[in-house]
């Protein structure tokens, strides 16, 4: 240990949150290097702000993911809820504009301040929902932001609808928001949500890490029972947790709105929530609760993002076709490697039994056909595609082979 | 039956666990057809030894011979292979699953297509039911059975392995008395089939009624083998206590103050249970600057009691209690926290430390607010508090920022213990202490307890070891099956007087 008797010394900065600053470098300047174009380091300016735009919208919704994660709980929900809270804001501007104005030109002050305010306190509703579910009704979390994730999407349409045709005689599925004031959030869009993401990051750091009430969330995720033995009120951490969450994904929400200039209950931020909880757990929130960073969880963030627009880079192919199988892969080697330095140190095997047997295959087939998929970019190969697939899916096919039968004499040894 | 060879001998086993030795060297012949009764007190070794038999502990030293044919089983199923079967204390169902699929679980009949054949199932396990006098339905879920009847299922269970080796753990301690006297019945049967039961109990009129011979385990070492008929109760009773008591003695000339705490007539309520209550009519009362022992065995409501006047029970307790003369109902430990109450859970890992967190964090959780202002923590003053207690309590560190899991169980304890001295406590309830804790610390355990005592506060102590409250309390309480059903003066208390009035028979209703 560092830090000498009788003295509680910072804590070390972990492994996670370096290799993870290490892993951001590596990719941006591998990126720049192999990239033909080198976009990274000729346009810095500008990759940077669409890096920035997508890191700090999802980067919200990750704080609190986090903080919901590091008390021990989940919130699935939070892509519903950015549905939900752009839909209330917009819905508010549009009682406070004009009937015959459907583009919201004539919201005034007061209206764009409700609209906020209203989107914002929408999340608070939905946090205190989760919380009654969760604590008073003691459905697992999973189940009650689950129902939540399904059913607030749909409500937010259905009051769409409703509004809409009361309003202006005519049912809309979205709202075209052409406000002077979301105009003019949209035109500085990058550094406003960047802002209120640094913003949100401190603040939520200083909860974290310098309140009572932080340090009673990580007691809460990290041993409910004896937090409750404390005296410490759990109910209420929970309570706090996720109205944090749920309010995220409102701020979130009110963003996403202005940037697209449209309030769609359908289709806004589907699996957002997903991408959040990702980048926490990327960033070192266990979801075994207890443990977690802001730092992490920013620098998770980050990571997610920029290795989604590299590969769009290299690609040459819109993000979106990449980005669910970029995260599926970021997060499962994340978790991988924290369980590779146990794994190894119990003497555990990477391919037990018949089950590890048949997991071979399945590996070698996605690294054969992921192979060939991304050799359609490289001259090199054109024409060879499906050669080098069968090629790396055979190899790959080979070396798990070896590792189990390496772990197999390593155990009839023992 | 001397010149039959045993079925099972039990030759020179030892099973060590970190820092404790279970099981030291121990041998036990059982003859085939016998009811051998196994005693000592909590942590003798005796659920250690049924698991080395029973497969569950596949690695300890020693040899075991099955019907001459040394063995040695790797798994429960070599053991019921061998045709040995255990009805563990805490029951095994699936409570979602019938009883006749528990009984079949794993060995299931099937068609000659290879689907299961639940009707085949169902009957046979009807038939073995009936014959254990349970005339539930074989299609009933197990979950929504009585506990004496969910028993019935694992007996019948292990008559379907046609087990001729039965290891019964404690089986009347959930059982009404009706089902006491059919679980007797059933025994009685299943004697008459040539079937040789292990049975492990600490009631002494259970064991002199059914065995034929009885095994006394102490601190993991065989004490004696008797014949039932040439012994009795008291001398068992002494055989599974009688130790050297240890030298130390931290009460002299310490004098009771005020009284602290008053509890007249608390209940606990146990939905679902056969009993019906955790806890039955306490009463007691904790003066300033006395320690206060209760003793009881496993299962006899110790833990349940310091929940109740710590507010965090499962169900609401009825009764009074009494905190410096005002009467309190704690809903939320906050409460029993703010009003001056601390507890040290007994179950350390679950119910206590925070693994995640270093020693500072887990000392200074109760007290925060009082280290900064407005919800902050100034880590300074959290540093200084925390370093004042653990010098305080000569807690063994790496320095307030080692990992917390770091530490020895002994200074983990002092760490809690800690905890709570920091909210200036009028009343420490101490839950057994001194679990998995060594005999060093033990002693330095004793001498902090001597010192708060003697600082005014009051202390709740309870343990499963008789020498340690002998040695600690002013007083001392016995519990058996939720009810009080001694009160000793330091001095008055022996372990012998203090185990008759812990394995008391149930009273007579």
């Amino acid at each position: 240990m560092t830090a000498t008797p009788g003295q509680g010394g910072p804590r070390s900065i972990p492994f996670q949150e370096l290799a993870l600053v290490a892993a951001i470098v590596l990719v941006f300047v591998l990126t720049g290097v192999v990239d033909r174009n080198h976009t990274y380091f000729t346009s810095f300016q500008e990759s940077a702000i669409i890096v920035l735009r997508n890191t700090s919208l999802l980067g919200i919704i990750a704080l609190g993911a986090a903080v919901v994660i590091i008390a021990g709980g989940i919130d699935l929900s939070a892509g519903s809820m950015v549905a939900f809270s752009a839909t209330t804001c917009a819905l508010i501007l549009v009682l406070f504009a004009d009937p015959a104005d459907r583009r919201l030109l004539s919201v005034g002050a007061l209206g764009v301040f409700c609209g906020i305010s209203g989107g914002v306190l929408a999340g608070f509703l939905v946090g205190t929902l989760h919380a009654w579910l969760v604590t008073s009704i003691k459905l697992p979390p999973f189940v009650a932001t689950l129902a939540t994730l399904v059913g607030l999407r749909s409500f937010a349409r259905a009051m769409c609808e409703f509004i809409t045709r009361e309003r202006w005689g005519s049912a809309a599925q979205q709202i075209n928001i052409n406000t002077p004031f979301f105009r003019m959030l949209k035109e500085h869009g990058v550094w406003i949500s960047t802002g209120i993401f640094l913003l949100l990051a401190v603040a939520t750091w200083l909860v974290l890490s310098r309140t009572v009430l932080g340090r009673h969330i990580y007691a809460l995720g990290g041993n409910e029972q004896a937090a409750r033995l404390s005296g410490i009120r759990t109910e209420n951490i929970k309570w706090f947790a996720y109205c944090f969450g749920a309010m995220t994904a409102s701020i979130a929400g009110i963003i996403l709105m202005a940037d697209g200039s449209v309030a769609q209950p359908v289709n806004l931020a589907r699996g957002y929530e997903l991408n959040a909880i990702a980048a926490a757990v990327v960033g070192g929130c266990s979801l075994q609760g207890g443990v977690g960073t802001v730092l992490g969880t920013v620098l998770g963030t980050l990571f997610l993002r920029l290795v989604i627009d590299a590969v769009s880079k290299l690609i040459k192919s819109n993000a979106d076709v990449y980005e669910g199988m970029i995260v599926g892969i970021v997060v499962a080697l994340a978790v991988t490697l924290t369980q590779v330095r146990q794994l190894t140190r119990s003497g555990g095997e990477f391919f037990p039994g018949i089950r590890g047997l048949a997991a071979i295959p399945t590996l070698a087939i996605a690294a054969g056909l992921l192979a060939m998929m991304s050799s359609a970019n490289v001259e090199l190969l054109k024409g060879r595609m499906v050669l080098f697939g069968v090629g790396v899916g055979i190899v790959t096919l080979l070396v798990l082979s070896a590792v189990k039968l390496l772990e197999t004499q390593r155990r009839q040894t023992r | 039956m001397d010149r039959l060879p045993p079925i099972i001998a039990i030759q020179s086993i030892a099973k060590a666990f970190p820092g404790v030795q279970a099981l030291a060297g121990v041998s036990i012949d059982v003859l085939p057809g016998e009811l051998h009764a196994i005693c000592g007190e909590n942590g003798a070794g005796k659920s250690t030894l049924m698991k080395i038999l029973s497969g569950v502990i596949a690695d300890y030293q020693g040899e075991m011979r099955l019907a001459g044919r040394p063995v040695r089983f790797r798994g429960t199923r070599d053991a019921e292979a061998a045709g040995i079967s255990i009805i563990h204390q805490e029951l095994n169902l699936v409570e979602q699953l019938s009883a006749a699929a528990n009984i079949f679980l794993g060995r299931e009949i099937r068609t000659w297509l290879g689907f299961r054949d639940d009707r085949a199932m169902d009957e046979a396990a009807g038939r073995l039911l009936r014959e254990l006098e349970c005339d539930i339905s074989p299609r009933t879920l197990a979950g929504s059975l009585r506990i004496g009847d969910q028993q019935l299922i694992e007996i019948a269970k292990a008559l379907s392995l046609q087990s001729d080796i039965l290891i019964m753990d404690e089986p009347t301690s959930a059982l009404t008395d009706a089902e006491v006297s059919r679980l007797y019945r059933v025994i009685e049967r299943l004697r008459k089939r040539g079937v040789t039961i292990l049975y492990i109990s600490h009631k002494m009129d259970e064991v002199f009624h059914l065995s034929d011979r009885i095994t006394i385990l102490r601190d993991g070492k065989l004490v004696k083998t008797l014949v039932a008929k040439e012994t009795n109760p008291r001398e068992v009773t002494h055989l599974m206590v009688g130790r050297e008591i240890e030298a130390l003695d931290f009460g002299r000339e310490r004098t009771a103050g005020e009284v602290l705490l008053r509890v007249e007539n608390l209940s606990l309520p146990w939905p679902g249970h056969a009993r019906g209550w955790r806890l039955k009519d306490v009463s007691l009362e904790l003066r300033r600057g006395e320690v206060l022992g209760i003793a009881g065995l496993m299962g006899a409501g110790r833990t349940e009691l310091l929940e109740c006047l710590f507010g965090a029970a499962s169900e609401r307790p009825t009764g009074r209690i009494e905190l410096l003369g005002r009467p309190v109902a704690f809903r939320h430990p906050r409460e029993a926290r703010d009003a001056g109450i601390g507890l040290v859970t007994e179950d350390r890992k679950r119910l206590g430390l925070f693994a995640a967190m270093n020693v500072g964090e887990n000392i200074s959780i109760c007290t925060l607010r009082e280290t900064g202002q407005a919800g902050f923590i100034s880590r300074r003053r959290e540093r200084n508090m925390a370093a004042a207690t653990a010098e305080r309590l000569a807690v063994k560190s790496a320095g307030l920022a080692a990992p917390i899991t770091s530490l020895s169980g002994g200074n983990q304890q002092k760490c809690i213990i800690g905890r709570w001295l920091q909210t200036k406590p009028q009343v420490l309830l101490l839950d057994y202490p001194t679990r998995g804790v060594d005999v060093g610390a033990k002693a330095e355990l004793y001498r902090l307890i001597d010192g708060l005592v003697r600082d005014g506060i009051g202390v709740i102590l309870t343990s499963s070891e008789l020498p340690e409250l002998l040695t600690v309390c002013d007083r001392i309480l016995v519990l058996a099956e939720g009810r009080l059903t001694a009160n000793f003066a330091r001095g008055e208390a022996t372990e012998q007087k203090i185990m008759e009035a812990a394995t008391q028979a149930r009273p007579v209703l």
